[in-house]
């Protein structure tokens, strides 16, 4: 049997203030898993991968990363560990070449050896042509590869990434995705963080909701939507104006109300969103509800899907998670 | 177990003095100021050299009189804003990023600090440089110039104890940078412009304790008459001891932001 890589047991941390970030939190990440933290900013993400990252000190409980405690046994841990934060660090006066090869540096890999990597990582994050060029004028998505390049230079057994596309556009985004997906699929055991549920659904094993401190709920991506236990239903409304929309809406909650097959319902900009069981014998009858009362809906689209990783997160959390850019803390010194 | 510590220090160190070199900003500026002073008041002042004050210190100008103190200066210059950078790179979070390798955390502040050594030496080796064009001579030649580039590299070191100490502490660039600016009467009230002879009492006491006088003395006698070891012992004491003040603080403050 193998060991896990990433073993946390009961872990918190309260900070000076009194604020418990992260709250007695127990998880595990096997060799070459991808886990994905999920949850809104200010949940105790990063909190958590700063201990593991022994950038931080745990108030009470255990982690353990590639076998070694991350307090009693940091060096070990450091020597195993890769890590790019939420936003990218370089040393803007650095080229590419050069912030990868300082890292590469402080982790002893050999001179021959880092070259060749040093290398091979500018090919892979297609950063080559501007390894000669200091890291302060590249652009955010070349920053966060040259950033992943720097996690990466060392070989490392572990993978920790917050945020890694936090701020990035559509595109590199996607791209960073492709390079993520390849790293794991190389054998790197990897534990990131992301409050986009797209990102988890696409590149994790394993999902873990976090919340206040707190895993509510962990398991495979499609496990998880599986437990939801029914579709996804959307109906989209023909509305002239915010309060017709409201109006509508409020109708089809009462033409719904008492039937059977509903889990939940809510309001979206376009129309409602139903949480439907068995939606596909389901639809005739929900389809007889709406007709009821000929006028007062406009339906012009339906569809039927399944549920997604947002449902999961409304499910256990009872709260949408917030799509907003993470706001960056303010130290303020004096 | 030490080899790894000059291991770190070293290409962190090389890495301090990239980042220093390559933005042009950071050399001129320090270099202008001193060179203004220099070549502004070695001719506002040109006859202030008759006072008798002066013939003590065996200047035959008063450019030559000027030359040593600004290249004191401009080592203070060199590093009086020299905590910002850590507090930058602490902000950014790059000091975590070096903090996640498996290298002594000391490595990262020595690797700040040593480079100063060569950062205050090169930019006062500019101004010893430009004084000698404009007509300043060094009596003890090549191996008194290194001499002095030495002591300034010397002193830069131990003084940014006054600019890392206050950025540890306060987190602040602003306040950094104001607090510096604190110190800039000790290198006003030294002898850079004036012998002791001329100032009032108080002031000859403070000289009398005035690190910067110490360095400024021990580099006059390089450039006007010969070597004069007595001086030269005087500013290494000072410096000594100025380092070893500074830099427990600095080292105090160092492992009290990143515990």
């Amino acid at each position: 049997m193998t060991r896990p890589v990433i073993e946390v047991e009961k872990l918190t941390k309260v900070y000076p203030g009194g604020t418990r970030a992260v709250d007695g939190i127990s998880f595990h990440v096997e060799p070459g898993e991808l886990l994905g933290f999920l949850g809104p900013n200010g949940a105790g993400k990063t909190t958590t991968i700063r201990i593991l990252a022994t950038l931080l000190v745990a108030t009470s409980g255990m982690a353990r990363v590639a076998g070694f405690d991350v307090t009693r046994q940091a060096a070990e841990v450091r020597r195993r560990l890769g890590l790019a934060m939420q936003t990218p660090t370089l040393d803007g006066f650095a080229t590419g070449r050069e912030n990868i090869e300082l890292i590469g540096r402080m982790h002893r890999v050999a001179r021959a050896e880092l070259k060749r990597r040093t290398d091979e990582l500018l090919e892979l994050m297609g950063l080559t042509l501007v390894a000669r060029k200091l890291a302060g004028t590249y652009s955010g998505g070349m920053r966060r590869r040259l950033d992943l390049a720097c996690a990466l230079v060392h070989r490392p057994q572990v993978l920790i990434l917050d945020e890694p596309t936090e701020g990035l556009d559509p595109q590199s985004r996607l791209a960073l995705w492709e390079e993520l997906e390849r790293i794991s699929y190389d054998g790197t055991t990897m534990l990131l963080t992301t409050h986009y549920m797209e990102e988890a659904d696409r590149l994790c094993n394993r999902v873990a909701i976090i919340d206040n401190g707190r895993i509510v709920v962990d398991g495979s991506p499609g496990d998880l939507k599986a437990g939801i236990g029914a579709d996804t239903v959307t109906l989209q409304l023909e509305a002239h104006g915010p309060e017709e929309m409201a109006r509508q809406q409020e109708r089809i909650r009462a033409l719904l109300s008492g039937f059977e097959s509903l889990d939940a319902i809510a309001p979206e900009p376009f129309g409602v969103r139903l949480a439907i069981r068995d939606a596909g014998r389901a639809i005739p009858e929900l389809m007889r509800r709406l007709d009821r009362d000929g006028q007062a809906v406009h339906v012009i689209g339906l569809t039927v899907g399944q549920p997604s990783l947002d449902d999961v997160f409304v499910k256990y959390t009872g709260r949408r998670i917030r799509t907003e850019a993470a706001d960056q803390p303010i130290i303020l010194g004096w | 177990m030490i080899r790894d510590f000059f291991y770190e220090t070293w290409y962190l160190g090389l890495r301090t003095l990239r980042r220093f070199f390559r933005v042009p900003a950071n050399w001129i500026g320090i270099i202008l100021f001193p060179l203004i002073q220099l070549f502004v008041f070695s001719q506002l002042f040109k006859d202030i050299i008759q006072l008798p004050g002066f013939r003590s210190s065996g200047s035959g100008s008063y450019l030559a009189y000027l030359a040593p103190g600004q290249i004191a200066f401009t080592a203070f210059f060199a590093v009086a804003w020299s905590g910002s950078a850590i507090l930058v790179e602490y902000r950014n979070g790059y000091m975590d990023k070096l903090r996640s390798t498996p290298i002594y955390r000391i490595s990262i502040l020595v690797g700040e600090l040593a480079p100063l050594f060569i950062e205050s030496a090169i930019m006062a080796g500019g101004i010893l440089a430009m004084s000698v064009v404009l007509g300043a001579t060094i009596k003890t030649g090549l191996i008194g110039a290194a001499l002095i580039l030495v002591l300034s590299g010397l002193f830069g070191m131990a003084w940014a104890g006054t600019s890392f100490v206050p950025a540890l502490l306060t987190k602040s660039e602003q306040a950094t940078g104001t607090l510096s600016l604190l110190f800039f009467p000790i290198a006003f009230m030294s002898t850079a412009f004036v012998p002791p002879a001329l100032m009032p009492g108080w002031l000859q006491t403070v000289n009398s304790w005035n690190p910067i006088t110490f360095l400024i003395e021990a580099i006059r006698p390089l450039m006007v008459s010969g070597y004069d070891w007595a001086a030269i012992g005087k500013a290494l004491v000072a410096i000594a001891v100025l380092s070893v003040v500074l830099q427990s603080a600095t080292l105090w403050s160092f492992r009290r932001l990143t515990a």
